[in-house]
């Protein structure tokens, strides 16, 4: 229990990882359960001890404090597998999944993926949600399949991904400051800033950045009469910060093709869907975005 | 009026041959291996001349280069009035020489005459085109980069072919119905035309022709701001990058005082820069680009709702695709239309309300201000000319006003000519 607890905290999206705390969790309560049927005479006893109501008194504070979390409790659990005080959750519905992203208290970001007819539960296509600034790169991955394959799978993602890695890294080791705010005129550069709540949450709405949400999805051997495999799909979503709509779905744009650019340097473009692809396209039903978003008067 | 299939170029016989047939006396321009002679003869030094033509263009731009080829290639007896020294406007001598957007969502949507000619210029110049089939990053990714003198060059040699006859340095200065058509009195520096024309086809851009016979204008309190042209520093290697800019605000192209203004205000604009900057200038166009001035008021009017939501006409004509990209004091924020949508243009769109042997192509275009900010680009500007001309020519040979001739005959003729239909792809 206490290391699938302590698992969950680093891993905090991971289904195998909060099924496996469910599970341990259950395990515990029969045990408890178990362990009272079984001594029943002696712990009615250490009732009267006062040290025993110290404990659960205690017990109980800390569990009323983590659930409210105010905020040294906040920034404590932000050190979960994110990279500053947001709270993200994931979460399997009957139809899909939901994602929840909380940069700030003034700020809620949702997506809904509800599945389409050719998602398998038992052999579920890769995926990864991921947010990108208004330059194309990668500020946040709020979401990624946890298996061996999904970085090869998930070739676009996986190349954004890498960018930014790189790009922290070269800015740590040049000391940069990590979370500098990118002023709006120059906003079209590199990661200006690695924390995402700086292009999601603007202190003035008037320099606010458009970002982008976007999800990369791939069903392995997956062959149509016309390809052998086929590619993962990407769908985005941009989301104007002057007037955030309070629901937008994620359009599909289209599949990732690795190629040279200009200085020949690998990247990978994407390009319109055609029509030699077929059930892949039927992975994913729809995609919602909600935000809520409280406005200073 | 018969109909002319386009003549095989000998741009060598065009050049020894000079302007469009004239022969007898020449002005010699010399390079150091060819001699170029600029012919005139006693018809192009007389004062006043007068033309009988079936089609009247005025105003050689983007969309009225394409007019004046597609009518003279369907058979109509064409002059084309430009009253500036070369063909192309807004893509040559406003220096806007990349062209959008022939494509939307991975497939062509704008092709035609206007395709031809943008073709043409990229390979004659070694030039690229953007990969159709990837997704852009930005809508302005899949614009064509042309070389905005081998453009001016071939619009030229491609109005010849189609037998269309140029007038520079004219504009029409009066225009009275007559029982055929129309009495245009054009001027020039040193000349008089007056042309006796069947149809008009305005793409003045600011509708000049439908303000001088009084048909209703609509234009805004605020004009959008007009952009000067150049290259600091590097030297300028066309159809590789845009030009730089500075925003003209207030540039109107109403009439030569507010052009001279604005081209006053931009070229001293530039002027502070180079001297701030302390690099050369490589590169100055000509003259101001302007975005906006008049539209018309026409039999149907583009809403914002249409745009945006790719309303198929009844009677569409053309595609249009951009996003809506309406520049003000701060800057442009272009709102990228949704996935899948391509507005279409209505042949009543390009009519002006109330009015008969008389249509518009171009930025002039009968739509509310946020549609036209989209609708104004070039691919869409050429795809409205090379429809003008269609209605305008099967006009003259049917002997009606274009927004009778049957739909179904000017799609014929479109498609003849290579531009693609809305809704029949
Ligand atoms: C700075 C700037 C940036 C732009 N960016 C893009 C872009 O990125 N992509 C894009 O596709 N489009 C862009 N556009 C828009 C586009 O270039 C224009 O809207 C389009 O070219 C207009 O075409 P037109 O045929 O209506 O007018 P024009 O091309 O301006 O042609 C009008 C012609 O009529 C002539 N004329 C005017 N009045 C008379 C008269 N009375 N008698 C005779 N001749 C006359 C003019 O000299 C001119 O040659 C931009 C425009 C500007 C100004």
């Amino acid at each position: 229990m206490a290391g699938s607890g302590v698992w969950a905290f680093a891993q905090p999206f991971s289904i195998q990882v909060i099924g496996l705390h469910a599970l341990t969790g259950f395990i515990f309560i029969a045990v408890i359960g178990l362990h009272i049927a079984n001594n029943f005479a002696p712990l009615k006893k250490y009732l009267k001890n006062r040290v025993v109501w110290l404990v659960s008194g205690l017990t109980i504070a800390l569990g009323a404090l983590f659930y409210i979390q105010p905020s040294p409790i906040k920034s404590i659990l932000g050190l979960s597998g994110n990279l500053g005080p947001a709270l993200d959750r994931f979460e399997m519905t009957e139809e899909g999944m939901k994602y929840d992203f909380v940069p700030s208290p003034s700020y809620k970001l949702s997506l809904d993926i509800r599945t389409g007819s050719t998602y398998s539960l038992e052999n579920p296509p890769r995926l990864a949600v991921w947010l990108e600034n208004q330059s194309f790169y990668h500020i946040k991955t709020l979401y990624a399949s946890e298996t061996t394959d999904a970085k090869e799978m998930l070739p676009y993602w996986a190349f954004k991904l890498k960018g930014w890695e790189e790009a922290k890294k070269e800015a740590e080791k040049k000391g940069v400051d990590l979370n500098e705010t990118v002023d709006a005129v120059s906003g079209a550069t590199e990661n200006g800033s690695f924390d995402p709540a700086d292009y999601i949450v603007p202190g003035e709405t008037n320099s606010s950045m458009p970002y982008r949400v976007m999800i990369e999805i791939n069903q392995p051997v997956d062959p149509t009469e016309k390809l052998e495999d086929q590619p993962s799909l990407i769908y985005q979503v941009e989301v104007d910060n002057f007037d955030p709509r309070t629901f937008q779905l994620l359009e599909l744009v289209g599949y990732p093709v690795q190629e040279k650019n200009e200085e020949g340097k690998e990247e990978w473009a994407i390009y319109y869907v055609d029509e030699r692809f077929g059930s892949a396209m039927e992975l994913i039903d729809s995609a919602l975005l909600s935000i809520e978003r409280v406005t200073e008067k | 009026m018969k109909d002319k299939k386009s003549s095989t170029a000998d741009r060598r016989n065009f050049l020894q041959s000079g302007m469009f047939g004239a022969a007898g006396l020449g002005l010699a321009v010399s390079t150091s291996s060819s001699v170029v002679m600029a012919e005139s003869d006693k018809a192009t030094i007389k004062r006043e001349v007068t033309n009988e033509v079936d089609v009247l263009v005025v105003g050689g731009g983007t969309a009225g280069v394409i007019a004046a080829i597609q009518a003279g290639r369907a058979g109509a007896k064409t002059l084309l009035v430009e009253r500036n020294f070369q063909l192309g406007g807004a893509t040559t001598t406003g220096g806007v020489a990349f062209p959008g957007l022939f494509d939307a969502w991975g497939k062509q949507v704008i092709a035609g005459i206007g395709w031809e000619l943008v073709k043409e210029s990229v390979e004659l110049d070694g030039g690229k085109f953007p990969n159709f089939a990837k997704v852009p990053r930005s809508h302005w990714m899949n614009q064509v980069h042309v070389n905005q003198f081998v453009y001016a060059l071939l619009a030229e040699e491609k109005c010849r072919e189609a037998e269309v006859e140029l007038a520079y340095y004219e504009f029409p200065e009066a225009v009275v119905k007559t029982d055929a058509g129309w009495q245009v009195d054009c001027i020039g520096f040193g000349t008089r035309r007056q042309v006796n024309c069947k149809q008009i086809i305005d793409c003045t851009g600011g509708a000049e022709v439908v303000g001088l016979l009084g048909f209703e204008r609509l234009r805004e309190e605020e004009r959008q701001p007009g952009s000067y042209l150049f290259q600091l520093g590097g030297s300028h290697n066309p159809a590789s990058k845009q030009l730089h800019r500075l925003y003209v605000h207030g540039a109107d192209s109403t009439n030569s005082r507010t052009a001279t203004l604005a081209n006053l205000t931009g070229r001293k604009s530039i002027l502070a820069k180079v001297r701030k900057d302390k690099k050369r200038l490589m590169h100055l166009q000509p003259e101001t680009g302007f975005r906006e001035s008049y539209r018309i008021k026409g039999e149907t009017l583009i809403t914002v709702q249409d745009y945006t939501s790719g309303k198929l006409f009844d009677d569409a004509v053309s595609h249009a695709f951009y996003p809506v990209d309406l520049h003000t004091k701060t800057g442009v924020r272009p709102k990228p239309l949704k996935r899948g949508i391509v507005p279409s243009i209505p042949l009543g769109a390009l009519v002006p309300k109330g009015s008969r042997n008389l249509i518009v192509a171009g930025r002039c275009v009968s739509s509310d201000r946020l549609a036209n900010s989209g609708l104004r680009v070039q691919a869409s500007c050429m795809g409205m000319g090379q429809a003008a001309a269609a209605a305008a020519t099967l006009a003259v040979q049917g002997n009606t006003t274009p927004s009778e001739v049957p739909l179904a005959q000017i799609h014929g003729l479109l498609k003849k000519h290579g531009a693609i239909i809305p809704g029949k792809a």
